[in-house]
């Protein structure tokens, strides 16, 4: 009995926090996703609140821009994803294979840009992008290269560029610390069954840090498909950036340009159900592999 | 326990929230307090001049960004949570949007007879739907063509006053100085593009059936949108956005021969590049056939839903579209050299606008010929600013030349229509 009590106890923030910081608003999403403040014809006449059925959801589908917003995230997924987990991995077992010096500094400096907020380090990036004002286009225009990150195919790299150098640094210290855990028994049989250090990362230690590899991988996958600070702070500098530029993007330029909440609120559910049905399939795919 | 925190926190929540709310109106004996949202240039001043000018009524003015800048989003959220101004400036292309949002209210029966027949009834049309007025129009914009009478001179040209006049010359200054170019086609300009297929008899948007027909890729929008193609293909106009410092350096250094914009721009340029008096001169916009012109810009003042004093806020809106004072404070303040809707005004503006900038030109007199030739029958659509994003999207890659400009206006209607549907509008498209 008291121990049940105590259970409760300690749960209850968890669920209390569970229900107003998730529950309530995906319930409200719904909700608002199946209402419309609905006036007839021309719509100057009065308000009134109507469910609208599948209606706000068939507009979002059909909305050639949206579907753009959606394509421009996957796009962003494969090259972010991939180039993050294997960038990490690596920086981590250099770092655990002893390579590398100084390593407790070189960690500090990888994990640094981390503890930089997403605004604040989309601002700095703002400022290296910007021709006229970047000291780094400067320093190409003097050995003769033109280079415009802002540009119609340059703009999602830069994107990228400024998650790996936000994120890089906290996954490899997840790494770092799953690949510590690795015993020291099976590396040292190893190396008595002469396996050089990169066979030894690729081949024995990579392998025992795979939950290590779902955990990140499937993070940065939630992650990245919320993406928003960085292309919404880009936007006010290049043309090819639109307001509806990503999903959660077209989700803030419906509710608050367009005023149209029925729709925002669809977009959210539908982007709420591709992430989960997205980190399902991870995880399925994952636990198959792992399982054969 | 929860409950005492929970009225801690609710009186901690409450008293920021009451602090910034709007001031609260006096009671009986003192003026009634009117407050009034703007963006536009000297306002500040005509506040100040109709203060002064009575004391029933006490305008409480603040300024705001202006509308895409963050301006209708403010004033949307303010609607939302019940304290928006009792006035508010709106552009016309975006009064149907504030209208079916009931942010604007129907001031049919507010207008008196003798305000409207002051005003020209070609810009009442674009801020009354289905019979209903939603704001009374302050200036009305036809777009006029700036140019550059020294380098006119210097190379020898003649101000065209058809397209084909225009596309023409655009090809003799590319030849004459590889340099220059005769204009910009502003890839953030969606208002200057829809401004020529006004012109041209397009109809993006018609209400007529009681229903929102879309056809934004009509006939004659496919027409300006092709001559446009062919100017840019051809390398004969500059393709980057107005907004921009590149712009800027195009004007500023003399690179960019004429420019195409509305009435007001001609106070902004004055106060932009002062180091350019007398070099400019202003003519009518081109023309196809007809002799007739689109607008680019104009503001209206709506009375939100949220007044408590509908016939003060009326007063002081038509004070400020009709008073010749009210037009002096603002031009006046050396920004503006907005056309007045009200022809009554015209002498006052002719007056009162400096002449010096423009060579001796007297181009109140220009606008008022040209304000004359606005093509009836334009409409705006309900989600303007959303269609104008979408289009300049397109407009940039066009420009970069990944896409073509009427691929860029299909986008845009594609871009619009999921939007007018989940409002619950009836709506019908038009071939696109």
């Amino acid at each position: 009995m008291r121990s049940k009590l105590a259970c409760a106890v300690l749960m209850a923030p968890f669920f209390l926090l569970l229900t107003a910081v998730f529950l309530v608003p995906v319930g409200t999403a719904v909700w608002l996703s199946f209402f419309g403040a609905d006036q007839p014809g021309l719509g100057f006449g009065p308000e009134r609140t109507v469910f609208v059925g599948l209606r706000s959801y068939v507009a979002v589908l059909s909305d050639p821009t949206f579907l753009n917003s959606m394509l421009t995230v996957v796009l962003y997924c494969l090259i972010y994803i991939p180039l993050m987990v294997v960038g990490a991995l690596t920086l981590a077992l250099l770092l655990d294979s002893g390579v590398a010096k100084l390593r407790s500094w070189a960690q500090m400096g990888l994990y640094l840009p981390h503890a930089v907020p997403g605004i604040i380090a989309a601002l700095i990036w703002l400022y290296l992008y910007t021709p006229g004002i970047s000291p780094i286009i400067d320093l190409f225009a003097k050995a003769d290269i033109r280079i415009n990150f802002l540009g119609v195919d340059t703009v999602l790299p830069s994107i990228v560029n400024i998650a790996l150098w936000s994120n890089l640094g906290y996954n490899m210290v997840i790494f770092y610390a799953a690949l510590q855990a690795v015993p020291r028994e099976v590396l040292e049989a190893a190396v008595v069954d002469g396996a050089g250090p990169v066979k030894q990362a690729v081949r024995i230690k990579a392998p025992l840090v795979r939950a290590a590899i779902v955990t990140v991988t499937m993070f940065t996958l939630i992650w990245a498909l919320q993406l928003f600070t960085e292309p919404v702070l880009l936007n006010q500098s290049s043309p090819m950036i639109s307001a509806r530029f990503s999903p959660s993007m077209y989700i803030y330029d419906a509710a608050f340009t367009r005023n149209n909440y029925g729709l925002a609120a669809a977009a959210s559910v539908i982007l709420l159900a591709f992430t989960i049905a997205l980190s399902y399939g991870v995880t399925r795919w994952t636990n198959r592999r792992a399982a054969r | 326990m929860r409950l005492s925190r929970r009225t801690f926190l609710a009186a901690g929540l409450t008293a920021p929230l009451a602090a910034c709310s709007t001031p609260q109106r006096r009671g009986a004996g003192g003026p009634v307090e009117i407050t009034f949202w703007s963006a536009l240039r000297g306002s500040q001043q005509v506040v100040d001049a109709f203060n002064s000018s009575q004391n029933r009524i006490r305008v409480i003015f603040q300024q705001i960004p202006s509308g895409l800048q963050g301006g209708y989003v403010k004033l949307s959220n303010a609607a939302r949570a019940g304290n928006a101004p009792d006035v508010a400036t709106i552009e016309y292309p975006q009064v149907p949007g504030f209208a079916i949002d009931g942010v604007a209210r129907d001031i049919t029966d507010l207008v008196t007879d003798g305000l409207r027949r002051k005003l020209l009834p070609q810009a009442l049309k674009l801020t009354t739907f289905d019979n209903r007025m939603f704001s009374v129009p302050l200036d009305i914009e036809p777009m006029v063509l700036h140019y550059r009478a020294d380098l006119f001179e210097q190379l020898g040209l003649r101000v065209p006053r058809t397209w084909d006049e225009f596309a023409e010359l655009a090809k003799t200054v590319r030849d004459k100085d590889s340099a220059k170019r005769l204009v910009l086609f502003p890839t953030d300009g969606a208002m200057q593009f829809a401004c020529w297929a006004w012109q041209a008899g397009a109809k993006w948007f018609d209400t007529a059936g009681g229903t929102w027909r879309v056809t934004m890729t009509d006939e004659p929008t496919r027409k300006v949108a092709a001559y446009w193609q062919r100017l840019i293909d051809d390398d004969l106009v500059f393709r980057n956005a107005v907004e921009s410092r590149q712009s800027d350096a195009q004007i500023g250094q003399g690179l960019v021969v004429t420019r195409l914009t509305g009435a007001w721009d001609a106070g902004a340029q004055m106060r932009a590049r002062p180091g350019q008096k007398g070099k400019w001169r202003i003519a009518p916009m081109p023309v196809w056939d007809e002799p007739v012109v689109g607008t680019h810009g104009g503001s209206t003042f709506a009375v939100t839903k949220d007044c408590a004093q509908p016939e003060a806020a009326m007063e002081f809106i038509e004070w400020q579209v009709s008073h010749p004072a009210a037009l002096t404070a603002r031009l006046k303040s050396g920004t503006s050299s907005q056309y007045p809707v009200a022809p009554g005004l015209v002498e006052t503006g002719s007056k009162a606008f400096p002449r010096e900038y423009y060579g001796g030109q007297d181009v109140y007199q220009l606008f008022k010929q040209e304000a004359d030739k606005v093509r009836d029958g334009w409409v705006w659509g309900p989600r303007m600013s959303a269609t104008q994003r979408v289009m300049q999207d397109g407009f940039a890659r066009a420009g970069a030349g990944r896409t073509t400009l009427i691929e860029a206006v299909r986008e845009a209607q594609k871009g619009t229509m999921p939007d007018l549907k989940a409002l619950g509008l009836s709506t019908e498209e038009g071939e696109r």
